[in-house]
């Protein structure tokens, strides 16, 4: 089902660097915040947008998507390594089901977690749980599309703060149409649909975020697999 | 796909290869059988870019690379047979040597992945620095290491890019007899190195390219003695150019004379019978030879000689 | 006398032949040339000047984009007569994107010497540590700078033909002023910030998101701040994020008293904070190139 050995190896080469370490800062601030609107008194109905949504939904999560999802398979062909895990006869949807699956493990517990502590802090486990389940399916369709752009292009880091920042960050709040094309409110919808609170209101309907998501996960996954099998090495090196 | 009789076969149809302007492999056609082949060459000449489409992580601009009978590009079942170890040294760094040995051997699904790795390693003599992580290692530990990696599921075809960089002497001659006994015993191997030394010692064929064309195949001394057969190149400078250069054209080993402004450039037909009736005309003719240099020594002439014939 | 002929270059024991080398004894130029040669160059890679097309693509993108809003906003200004966005809010309005710049050329300038080990060739030469840092942190600066100052230079144009009399074009370029040293205010803070945050990967990736990272997590802790607790808590809350805190140097420094909300007491605060993260910063970034081995 899935390669535990390349598993192992990804998670291994993500968590023995420090830049991930770098990035825990992020869950914990979230976290910390919402439990410093809580100890300040404020009502949630206050501070729920800009903390879970300005910071989580909007910041967290995508950062985090980003960083692990072009730092499973994106180091390993900077440096070079990859070329030992291509040379063996595995199928290619393999070794990208394993290294995503890894990414959105990483990605769905560092922030679900945070996220569901948010939750928890500023209305009740059922929110918290609405805002786990978003962030996981957030994860997976970020982890598809960062992978895939980690194949496709040499910078995908820089596509994909464009994505998170202009795309998702500037447009799709002025255009309303370009909603549907934002994994930030399909995260906000299922947020919305399993938490069942007021604090929160999706822009999108819950079967089309899903749908959705569905959709950039199967598509990120199809294209990361594609351009595996045609994955080149340069010439003379030297 | 009918499995081809001789799986360990590698073969280059008219293959090219060119980046937009650039022929990196022009129209190369070859046969890789059982035993060792040097593929040598000068830098930039087209011995990696060969050795990747080999390996199935380059598609050939043109023709075609087959293993066993089945094309290498996007072909993962063709590395059940096929081991590759890349010029690039990178390893996964936070991997001990065993670790990483290992994994190669469970990612290749073998029956007894422990029994594989430690046969591998241990055909490589990196039984001592096994346990220690790959970041520590040497260069040459990090290629033997590689080197076990690539050889932990008994590959048929064995593709080594510049397995000698960063070896010492002793590790070279170890490896080489390594290959050597693979070849020996059926394997094909194939590895590349622009140093003459390395691959004078190979017993089997060498493949010679020269800016990405095959310029001659063959065993390695037949391809020696064809190249001391051509005209040697001389550039002489004498007290007397012209009276030399008339005593030098009665020479049954002088090929050719030609006056210059700079002195004489003699071809020489036999080296050893001009170098030694050189010194012998000079005396009678009474001239006094100031230089005399081959001018066809380096590596580059040589290997131009092969490309003009 | 028969002698064997003498192989060319070959001489009997070692010799060193002497062909004419000779060390330089002119004039040196010297570490202030050296500084501007750095600060010149670290600026001209800022824009991918002198590299491939490829190193042009993003800055000359996000250039374009800010010369876009303002050449909307004087289109809109000729048409209408109003000015949508004043020339002192207009760093603010495009603040995403010069974090986005930021977070790119920053990583651009510093994160490639870290990782392709260059920096004991820089240090070897009369150029000292601290010297790199600053030229990297003026080249920067200047870099985000231009482009703001380019826009609002296209703006004061377009406004300035607008209006009749050299009366009104005087005043139109006193607003015109006020807005530059904000956008040098604005391009300080950042870039400082920026700067430092990118010296400490070796990955560009991993700096641009760093970079991003901060800047960005840090606005909702303002927007918590500003919706709870009193009023001093709501005015003292934009110190918490780089970009509102350039905000509220601007509302002070820059903006007319009575028009905005802001009162004056909290002005000198807003800049005092900001000095002192500049400042902050600088000596960070000085520490951080005094201990970086290669």
């Amino acid at each position: 089902m899935i390669n535990m050995t390349i598993a192992r190896i990804t998670a291994r080469g993500l968590f023995g660097r420090r830049r991930f370490l770098l990035l825990l800062p992020l869950p914990v601030l979230l976290v910390a915040l919402a439990a410093l609107a809580q100890a300040l008194g404020a009502e949630p109905a206050d501070w729920a947008e800009p903390v879970l949504l300005g910071l989580g939904v909007a910041v967290v999560l995508p950062v985090m998507a980003l960083i692990v999802g072009t730092g499973v398979l994106g180091a390993e062909i900077d440096d070079g390594t990859l070329v030992h895990i291509l040379a063996k006869p595995l199928p290619r949807r393999e070794i990208i089901v394993a290294k995503l699956t890894v990414a959105v493990a990483v990605t769905a517990a560092t922030v679900g977690a945070a996220m569901f502590a948010a939750g928890l802090v500023a209305g009740s486990a059922r929110l918290g749980a609405g805002l786990a389940a978003g962030t996981a399916v957030g994860a997976l369709a970020y982890s598809a599309l960062f992978l895939a752009l980690s194949l496709v292009t040499r910078r995908p880091v820089l596509l994909g703060l464009l994505y998170v920042l202009i795309w998702e960050g500037l447009l799709s709040n002025m255009l309303t149409g370009t909603r549907v094309l934002s994994v930030q409110h399909y995260v906000i919808a299922i947020a919305d649909r399993v938490g069942d609170t007021p604090l929160l209101t999706g822009a999108v309907s819950v079967p089309v975020a899903a749908g959705m998501a569905a959709v950039f996960t199967a598509g990120g996954v199809a294209l990361a697999i594609d351009r595996l099998r045609s994955f080149t090495l340069a010439g003379e090196t030297s | 796909m009918t499995a081809d009789p001789r799986p360990s076969t590698v073969e280059l149809t008219n293959t090219s290869r060119w980046y937009g302007n650039v022929v990196a492999v022009n129209d190369v056609t070859m046969t890789l059988g059982p035993g060792v082949t040097g593929l040598l060459g000068p830098n930039g000449a087209g011995k990696s870019t060969l050795l990747h489409m080999m390996a199935g992580f380059l598609p050939p601009s043109r023709g075609q690379v087959r293993l066993g009978g089945e094309p290498t590009w996007r072909n993962p079942s063709i590395y059940r047979v096929l081991g590759l170890v890349s010029e690039r040294e990178a390893v996964h760094q936070f991997l001990t040597g065993w670790e990483f040995v290992l994994a190669s051997a469970r990612l290749h699904r073998l029956r007894d992945p422990e029994g594989a790795a430690r046969r591998a390693i241990a055909l490589v003599e990196m039984a001592d620095g096994q346990g220690r992580r790959i970041d520590t290692y040497s260069k040459g530990m990090r290629q033997r290491i590689r080197v076990a990696a690539a050889l932990v599921h008994d590959p048929r075809v064995l593709l080594l890019d510049e397995p000698f960089n960063g070896m010492d002497p002793r590790q070279r001659l170890h490896m080489m007899d390594l290959l050597h006994r693979l070849g020996d015993a059926g394997h094909t191997v194939l590895f590349s190195s622009h140093i003459l030394e390395e691959v004078e010692q190979v017993s089997g064929t060498v493949q010679v390219m020269v800016a990405g064309r095959l310029a001659a195949s063959g065993d390695y001394r037949t391809i020696r003695r064809l190249m001391t057969n051509r005209p040697h190149v001389f550039a002489i400078q004498s007290t007397d150019d012209r009276r030399l250069a008339v005593a030098l054209m009665g020479q049954e080993s002088v090929a050719g004379v030609e006056v210059g402004p700079g002195g004489l450039t003699v071809r020489a037909g036999d080296y050893g019978t001009f170098t030694r009736a050189l010194p012998k005309v000079a005396l009678r003719e009474g001239v006094r030879v100031r230089r005399l240099l081959p001018s066809d020594e380096s590596l580059e002439s040589v290997f131009s000689y092969l490309v003009a014939s | 006398m028969s002698e064997a002929p003498a192989r060319g270059g070959a001489s009997p024991a070692g010799v060193i032949h002497d062909i004419g080398y000779q060390r330089y004894a002119g004039p040196r130029l010297g570490r202030r040339y050296a500084v501007r040669s750095l600060y010149v160059h670290s600026l001209r890679t800022a824009f991918g000047l002198g590299r491939s097309a490829k190193a042009k693509i993003f800055p000359w993108l996000v250039v374009s984009l800010i010369g876009a809003v303002a050449a909307v906003l004087t289109a809109i200004r000729a048409q209408s007569g109003q000015m949508l966005v004043p020339y002192v809010d207009f760093p603010e309005a495009i603040t995403v994107l010069v974090l986005l710049f930021c977070a790119v050329v920053g990583p651009e300038l510093v994160s490639r010497d870290l990782r392709g080990g260059v920096l004991p060739l820089y240090f070897s030469r009369p150029l000292r540590r601290g010297d790199y840092a600053l030229a990297k942190l003026a080249a920067l600066v200047t870099a985000v700078w231009l482009p703001l100052f380019g826009a609002q230079l296209l703006m004061f144009l377009g406004g300035a033909f607008s209006v009749d009399g050299l009366g009104a074009v005087w005043d139109e370029f006193g607003d015109f002023v006020p807005g530059v040293l904000y956008s040098g205010v604005h391009a300080v803070v950042f870039a400082s910030l920026a700067l430092l945050i990118a010296s400490l990967a070796g990955r560009r990736a991993v700096a641009a998101g760093a970079v991003v990272a901060v800047f960005l997590a840090t606005t909702p802790v303002v927007g918590v701040l500003s919706a709870l607790g009193t009023e001093t808590t709501r005015q003292l809350a934009a110190l918490a994020s780089p970009m509102t805190l350039v905000g509220g140097v601007g509302d002070w420094l820059f903006v007319p008293p009575g028009a905005g909300t802001d009162p004056a007491r909290f002005g000198p605060l807003y800049g005092g904070a900001a000095v002192a993260l500049v400042t902050a910063c600088v000596i960070l970034l000085l520490a951080r190139y005094r201990r970086v081995a290669r």
